[in-house]
């Protein structure tokens, strides 16, 4: 008698300690999927902005001296001071 | 005393006889007394000194010194083509000593003086994705891509703009009308990647990663992008490899070499 009311208490700490750990360890396993899906879509980045282009003579941007303009104006992207390739082969 | 006469006016004649100096000024010589022509000779005559100074002083990268002399062009208010010029090369002196919204505000400048400035369009988008200003930089880039539709800075430019922003749609567009003209491109190919993964086409996304590592193979942000794809497709093997290579290849980058270990050693392969 004193046995089974002894154990029962124990059996329930235990079934409570069991359940806790389960949602604990369901909760951080979200929480490690949701960083890991958030550190994916943080690391995908744009490139970087163009660098300024060059300043302009006092006789403006009309003309083909105006190398700026050029490259604003190209269709070319190696002629339009854009960001260049990592690396060639 | 005829001979000493004759003989110190021959002297005088062949002393005359070198020839003149001349110099040929960058402003006309005023050819007027009225004060106010006078005035605005001596203007012009200064913009045009100033003009040499300040782009001297940008040259050697003194860009306080450029600040000044570009700054007191503006006060003098010159005549189109040279007032928005000088708003303009303000703003590059301006932008280089990291006073982004000083730029902005000369750069907005220049265009409202002459409203097809394109590389003043092409500065102000790079300016204002520098000081977080995405929306005035996409006003911007619609308006340099109105203007210059088959521009690749222009295509480029809004192709960046509209992937902060989130439109994925337009970033595609825009990447995609750059590459038909410029399929060498690499930094193109990995922008409209990135395109094509947000808008969910994963088959898209992986081709024009793997035409950017093709055209260049070391290029470690594609890589680690291609290992991304590849993991929103399922093909974890796949994906490891493409994180190992990344972390090898992003050794000048240590962030990206960092995610891109953490990333191949969480992927379990069987």
């Amino acid at each position: 008698m004193m046995e089974g009311v002894s154990r029962t208490p124990v059996f329930r700490a235990l079934a409570l300690a069991l359940f806790v750990g389960t949602l604990l360890c369901g909760r951080f396993a979200l929480a490690g999927a949701a960083s890991l899906q958030e550190m994916l879509d943080g690391a995908l980045t744009p490139s970087s902005a163009p660098a300024l282009l060059g300043p302009i003579t006092s006789a403006g941007r009309i003309g083909w001296q105006c190398r700026p303009e050029r490259a604003a104006s190209s269709k070319d992207a190696r002629d339009s001071e854009l960001p260049a390739s990592p690396s060639t082969p | 005393m005829r001979v000493l006469f004759l003989v110190a006016l021959l002297a005088q004649l062949m002393s005359a006889s070198g020839p003149a100096q001349t110099y040929t000024p960058s402003t006309p010589l005023p050819r007027t007394t009225s004060a106010p022509a006078l005035r605005a000779f001596a203007t012009a005559r200064e913009v045009e000194e100033r003009f040499k100074i300040g782009l001297d002083a940008e040259a050697r990268g003194d860009w306080n010194a450029g600040v000044a002399e570009f700054n007191r062009i503006v006060a003098l208010n010159p005549p189109e083509p040279k007032g928005s010029t000088a708003q303009y090369d303000l703003a590059i002196a301006y932008a280089n000593l990291q006073r982004n919204d000083d730029a902005a505000r000369a750069l907005r400048a220049a265009i409202a003086r002459d409203p097809e400035f394109l590389a003043a369009m092409a500065n102000l988008i790079a300016v204002d994705l520098a000081r977080r200003d995405v929306g005035e930089a996409r006003r911007v880039a619609d308006r340099y891509v109105a203007l210059a539709p088959d521009a690749a800075r222009a295509l480029y430019s809004r192709g960046i703009v509209a992937l902060q922003a989130g439109d994925a749609q337009t970033a595609r567009e825009d990447f995609g009308k750059l590459l038909h003209g410029n399929p060498s491109y690499a930094v193109a190919h990995y922008d409209l990647a990135l395109a094509e993964e947000r808008l969910g086409r994963f088959d898209a996304a992986e081709r024009e990663l793997n035409s950017a590592l093709a055209l260049a193979p070391a290029y470690a942000r594609a890589r680690f992008a291609l290992g991304v794809v590849l993991l929103r497709e399922g093909e974890h093997t796949a994906a490891r490899d493409a994180f190992a290579r990344a972390t090898a290849d992003a050794s000048g980058d240590p962030a990206l070499e960092n995610i891109a270990a953490a990333m191949r050693d969480s992927i379990k392969v069987p």
